[in-house]
């Protein structure tokens, strides 16, 4: 296999639009004669669906919760990035293309980025004229802060809604289509196969999650907006639902899967309490603005935070990082808490957490002023800790987040298995080995409001509409496949329930392949992660049956992904024998132990390429030039 | 301080929407009062599964109080008795050892019982089809600040914007009327300049949507907005009869 | 016509007319109110006061029809609320606890309104369809009032109304979309003081009037 990422030619800059030109369009009097598949409604399913529907294409839209406003999109807190430069301070499509590059490591494709960069305008565009209620100044203007480790202020947000705000105006555009009969709805379903004829996506089975028929769906293309893989390591900040099957499935169709050893830790998440607990929860970074982080200069030191004088603290962001100090983008905010909480300086009942100290910003603009930015995160702490926060300083700790890696994509987004797209989190493309703050919901929009309707008329184009129908062998075939699975995890009939499994699953990452990993952790990993898939597969209890709804059979189908899935977590991890981002191998790093890059041998992006049940996938690279950036080491400093 | 503690839970069982459902009473034990309510409900559920019983199935998804995917009616208060709050963000130190803790699905005729906790809102949806929404193609969209809004404008948007969709506004209300869910839409696209020229077919068009779903009439009895995990308040109510009588009479 | 009717055979339609029809009793009460003050004055100042509003006329032709008409609005919407409100949750909850937002007036409307129904019905018989040939609507009311199981009744029809209102007057605003965070509790403590002084009002004349 040979991966081409179709990059255009010709300056950065025109790159997108010269490709938009060159793209083939189909003829609007045909548009109706297509239908598209799209699996989830996040930001990314939701605006492609409503965008392709308004095209004139007949579109059919799935999602796993009981309605498409639901989706993982809406926790997001904190912002949405656009280059608008209305606070003229500096900013433009270059400098937030270049920060995005270097915030990634310089593990991103310059193409697609720079087109993000461009194209974040036209989203603010678009979602103000949607109704979105962004923040605004006195004088009716949008609103900007900063954020996320940017010197510009160029995140726009409402309160600390931001990412349910966006998601319920392409929920909007999205039901306006329902209502128009362009986009049929399917909620309550898991994508449990994708189905090829001829080497193209033509369609999907899914497990109507209330009946539990085993439904059969073709269309013309396939679109995965299904997200990420955070929860690979059971605690993470995702939600419950989140899971890799469908990218998985893509995967063992053929699809190539990148980077999956791209992870990202949010350095501000409430700290683990205990065994039962079943997600973490993220404080939105901006905290980081006002917040200063600390731990005592004294390990062990029991002492209440306010008895602690400042010569006894060790704010150590600011020490290390004078100029960005407590902004510093997340990979590097979270390996410093991990690096002292590892030294013992940790605070709180495990010791590890560390403090996020509000005092100085309450005495400085008043704690009305800190109410009204935060005040909706205070009082979320304040509701799972039942600690005050505008008394004592937070406690956090750093969490899986969001996963950088996803499904390999080319310039167009379309995987390499022809016909199959993938858009936001679900794929690889935009955010190298680390996204900063405020650029999910940048990409996952990017992707589905202005992207893929061009790129996918260009694909549409030379095919012939409706040329499978869900008759097909292939279809039979793989909703047996699908039953056949169903039925064996319903017969194991162990002793373990899936969750159990999956929290070990979930511990093995965290402790060998989290915020730092190394060679020997990787190996033993993957040994115990072999070890929990036998287990998985011979001990699992499932109670009841696969007709009805059973939602323990949906988790169990779920883990027994996130199984497999983590021998490729792993193997990438340990084939990427450097640090960058998000990925740290303890044997890569400066003297001051931050990541050490190795451009000469690992300047590319590893896709994976399935191989067969329990054999090692087959790595393929696609090398990454850069020609508007600079190498160099990232410096916060 | 983290403690333990021991409770009677009295669940809604139903198998699925066709057959009829009854309590049943279940202990949790151990149960430490740093839990949130839904992992109370998983510890009773992973016992259950460990004796080849059928787990209480029940909503859930983000966990943070944001998706509106989760909630019951739980000692007789939608989403527990703490003030704005949703039931995945209630934490067991809000009871004691030894309580009875009754737990039942939202009741309305629009929300049909899919399995034990589990309620069909679609209704929801349709209401939202019907024109919860700004009707702007992708592309074409002028500048973002071209229109100012006013700062308390955008805020009092963002006041309705703020509706999760959970449902609890209808389970709360004694009449299982849905106005403050759809108030809150009407009032956010009102509000604001982008949403005014469809204003007076959207109330229309969603107010007899709403009639269609079989919720009840608005008593102006408030207690969805005592029960409303994002404290919206009747005030949207009140906006949306006025964008109705306006809109009647144009 | 159908833009109207559309417009009232809707949920929020109702409620209109609810409250219209509510603030035109409510309007009604005050007049009442201030007209059986006289009562106050004796046998003389109350009849000449009846006298005075028959010798309208057709004015007084009007608004009884129109009372009627509202009447006739206010009960049948009111019914088929209920009926409604009734079946809009088929099953009901085991356990069910107040929020905090039900108010005694607000949870007992329809129980409420179908007192007040008997009472106006029982009202109207004793006085307006009364022989008024022999007797001054002075007499008829104190020879009424002698029983202490009429001022019994009426005396708990007056709180009966009383809670009605306490709700049904700062709601009809509401429903007429009159909600603002300067004026309602304004509204919302003239309600209070509106069922205070109508239950009161209204309540006392029997009592009164037992001691002739």
């Amino acid at each position: 296999m040979k991966l081409d990422s179709k990059i255009p030619d010709g300056p950065i800059a025109e790159k997108w639009d010269r490709h938009k030109f060159d793209l083939k369009l189909v003829n609007p009097a045909n548009k109706r004669k297509y239908t598209v598949i799209v699996v989830g409604t996040g930001l990314a399913g939701a605006s492609a669906s409503a965008s392709l529907a308004e095209l004139g294409y007949n579109v059919k839209t799935f999602c796993i919760q009981d309605s498409p406003r639901r989706a993982h999109s809406i926790a997001a807190q904190g912002g949405i990035n656009a280059a608008k430069n209305y606070q003229n301070d500096g900013d433009s499509v270059f400098r937030l293309f270049y920060d995005t590059v270097k915030g990634g490591d310089f593990r991103a494709r310059e193409a697609n980025v720079y087109r993000l960069a461009q194209i974040s305008n036209n989203i603010i565009d678009q979602c103000v004229a949607q109704g979105v209620p962004f923040a605004r100044e006195y004088g009716g203007l949008l609103a900007n802060r900063s954020f996320g480790g940017a010197q510009v202020s160029r995140t726009f947000y409402a309160r600390g809604q931001t990412g349910q705000q966006l998601l319920l105006g392409a929920y909007g555009a999205l039901s306006r289509q329902v209502a128009a009969k362009k986009v049929t709805l399917f909620a309550r379903r898991d994508m449990l196969e994708l189905v090829l004829v001829d080497g193209k996506a033509k369609g999907i089975i899914t497990r109507n999650l209330v009946t539990g028929d085993i439904e059969k769906h073709a269309g013309d293309a396939v679109i995965l907006a299904t997200g990420g893989y955070g929860n690979v390591f059971f605690l993470s900040t995702n939600a419950m639902a989140c899971n890799v099957t469908a990218a998985m499935r893509a995967y063992k169709k053929g699809a190539c899967f990148a980077n999956p050893c791209f992870t990202q830790i949010h350095p501000t998440c409430i700290p683990v309490h205990g065994d039962y607990q079943s997600k973490l929860t993220l404080m939105s970074e901006s905290l980081r603005n006002d917040g200063r982080v600390w731990v005592p200069k004294t390990i062990g030191d029991k002492r209440k935070p306010a008895d602690i004088p400042d010569s006894e603290r060790n704010y150590f962001l600011e020490e290390k990082y004078p100029s960005f100090g407590n902004l510093v983008p997340r990979d590097v905010a979270s390996r410093n808490a991990k690096e002292q909480c590892d030294k013992g300086f940790g605070v709180g009942e495990t010791g590890y957490a560390v403090y996020l100290d509000f005092k100085d910003a309450i005495a400085r603009d008043g704690e009305d002023v800190i109410r009204k930015k935060y005040g909706n995160l205070f009082t979320m702490y304040e509701k799972i800790t039942a600690e005050d926060p505008y008394k004592s300083p937070m406690m956090i700790y750093p969490a899986s987040h969001y996963t950088m890696g996803g499904l390999w994509v080319d310039y167009n987004l379309m995987s390499t298995i022809n016909g199959l797209f993938v858009l936001g989190e679900a794929n690889f493309s935009d955010h190298g080995a680390n996204r900063l703050g405020a650029s999910a919901l940048m990409q996952g929009l990017a992707d589905g409001y202005f992207i893929i309707p061009y790129t996918l008329g260009a694909y549409l184009a030379k095919e012939k509409p409706g040329t499978v129908n869900t008759d097909h062998d292939a279809f039979t075939e793989a909703s047996s496949d699908v039953v056949t699975t169903l039925d064996k995890l319903l017969s194991i009939k162990g002793k373990r329930t899936c969750d159990d499994i999956h929290r070990e699953l979930g511990k093995i990452l965290w402790d060998y392949c989290g915020m730092s990993r190394n060679e020997e952790g990787l190996e033993k990993a993957k040994t115990l992660v072999k070890n929990l898939k036998k287990e998985f597969w011979t001990n699992v209890t499932v109670p009841g049956t696969a007709a009805g709804m059973n939602q323990t059979l949906e988790r169990a189908g779920r883990v027994a992904e996130f199984l497999d899935f983590s021998l490729m977590l792993l193997e990438d991890a340990r084939t990427r024998r450097e640090s960058c981002g998000g990925h740290f191998n303890d044997a890569f790093q400066t003297d001051e132990n931050e990541a050490l890059r190795d451009d000469e041998h690992f300047s590319h992006v590893a896709a994976w390429e399935y191989n067969g049940e329990d054999r090692e996938p087959i790595l393929h690279k696609e090398p990454l030039v850069f020609e508007h950036v600079t190498l160099s080491q990232r410096s916060y400093k | 301080m983290t403690k333990t503690i021991n409770l009677t839970l009295k669940v809604w069982r139903q198998k699925n929407g066709n057959v009829k459902g009854r309590m049943e009473t279940y202990e949790a034990r151990g149960i430490s009062t740093d839990m949130s309510f839904l992992e109370m409900i998983d510890v009773v559920n992973e016992g259950l599964i460990l004796k080849g019983e059928d787990p209480i199935a029940f909503d859930h998804d983000c966990r943070e109080g944001i998706c509106g995917m989760c909630g019951a009616v739980v000692n007789g208060r939608p989403h527990g008795p703490e003030k704005g709050t949703t039931l995945c963000q209630l934490h067991m130190r809000h009871f004691d050892d030894g309580d009875e803790v009754v737990v039942e699905p939202w009741r309305s005729r629009a929300f049909k019982v899919i399995k034990d906790l589990v309620v069909d809102r679609s209704a929801f949806d349709s209401i939202i089809q019907a024109g919860g929404y700004i009707s702007v193609n992708t592309g074409g969209a002028q500048d973002a600040n071209a229109i100012p809004v006013p700062q308390n404008v955008a805020e009092k948007a963002m006041d309705a914007a703020e509706c999760i969709g959970c449902g609890a506004c209808v389970a709360a209300c004694p009449n299982a009327s849905a106005m403050l869910f759809v108030s809150a839409k009407v009032s956010q696209l009102a509000l604001l300049p982008q949403g005014r020229p469809e204003a007076a077919g959207r109330v229309k068009a969603m107010v007899s949507k709403m009639d269609d779903m079989g919720f009840g009439h608005c008593g102006n009895e408030r207690e969805c907005e005592a029960e409303c995990p994002k404290n919206i308040s009747i005030v949207n109510i009140a906006r949306m009869n006025r964008e109705f009588i306006k809109a009647s009479l144009k | 016509m159908s833009w109207l009717t559309d417009t009232l055979t809707s949920s929020i339609g109702k409620k209109l007319l609810m409250a219209a029809s509510g603030l035109f009793f409510c309007c009604f009460l005050v007049v009442h109110l201030i007209g059986n003050l006289t009562v106050f004055g004796g046998s003389e100042t109350f009849n000449s006061y009846v006298d005075h509003l028959h010798s309208l006329g057709p004015l007084i032709r009007i608004a009884e029809v129109l009372m009627a008409i509202f009447a006739f609005v206010h009960v049948v919407t009111g019914l088929s609320l209920a009926l409604d409100n009734f079946k809009a949750r088929p099953v009901k909850y085991e356990m069910k606890k107040n929020g905090g937002g039900r108010t005694l007036g607000s949870a007992t409307m329809p129980y409420t309104g179908l007192v007040l129904l008997l009472f106006v019905l029982v009202h109207l018989k004793g006085f307006h369809f009364a022989d008024h040939t022999s007797r001054s609507v002075f007499d008829i009311m104190t020879g009424a009032f002698s029983d202490p199981v009429i001022v019994g009744f009426y005396v708990f029809a007056m709180a009966v109304v009383a809670v009605h209102v306490s709700h049904g007057f700062w709601s009809a605003f509401q429903t007429l979309g009159l909600n603002h965070e300067k004026y309602t509790p304004a509204i919302k403590g003239l309600s209070l003081i509106f069922s205070l002084t109508v239950g009161v009002g209204f309540g006392f004349i029997p009592v009164w009037l037992s001691f002739f």
